[in-house]
């Protein structure tokens, strides 16, 4: 690995870019941008797999869900493997994990909704109502709006 | 204007999904049966998170309880 990709700076604004694509959604986050934005002196076939590496490393953590004790248990064993990551790195993934683990798990919880979700509600209480198809009147009546739609969209 | 004729509900417990194996995530689904003034019915269905549906429920009870002033 060339010196650039070992050091522990780039690494933080790498695992956010990495999050926001694919956790939060969002596109045009290439790998030529993150790349050039946070590892210029760095080619991209260098560049490719340790991308992939540190994207698998990011999933397998949010797919489990790991707790802090998971956490350094993998991270741990991820340094002693061959073409792992270094115990800076795995310094940095592990600070990067406990604050952005709560925002990433709602993320992936939304992705997983997909029915319609509750949008928005509103009601009304009507004192008195009296209507042809209904022989009660003086019955005090609730309305209710309920605006149903596609979760995870606003 | 329509006219609920059914509310059924049923909590439930994401447990593992292709992008998250551990989820874990409770939710609360529920299935309205609304009729129009010819008598169809047609059903609604929808999904709550935990904190949604305690929102939800929040509001049917101010529901209830304006009602009872009126």
């Amino acid at each position: 690995m060339a010196g650039e990709l070992e050091g522990s700076k780039a690494l933080s604004g790498l695992l956010s870019g990495l999050a926001q694509e694919a956790f939060h959604g969002h596109q045009g986050i290439t790998e030529e941008l993150l790349r050039s934005q946070l590892y210029p002196e760095v080619s991209l076939e260098e560049f490719r797999p340790f991308l992939a590496k540190m994207r698998g490393i990011l999933k397998s953590i949010a797919s489990a869900d790991m707790d802090f004790n998971q956490l350094e248990a993998f991270l741990t064993a991820q340094t002693k493997k061959q073409g792992g990551i270094t115990s800076d790195q795995a310094a940095v993934i592990s600070k990067f994990w406990k604050s952005h683990k709560t925002k990433i798990r709602e993320s992936l919880m939304n992705q997983s909704r997909w029915d319609s979700g509750l949008r928005g509600l509103s009601w009304r209480v009507d004192g008195k109502s009296q209507s042809r198809h209904s022989p009660q009147i003086h019955t005090p009546v609730a309305i209710m709006e309920l605006e149903i739609g596609k979760s995870g969209q606003h | 204007m329509k006219m609920l004729v059914d509310f059924q509900w049923k909590l439930g417990m994401a447990v593992s999904s292709d992008s998250c194996r551990s989820l874990k995530y409770p939710y609360v689904a529920v299935l309205l049966k609304v009729a129009d003034h010819s008598g169809q019915v047609k059903n609604k269905s929808f999904e709550m998170t935990i904190p949604q549906f305690q929102n939800f429920y929040r509001q049917f009870k101010e529901i209830a309880a304006v009602i009872e002033t009126v």
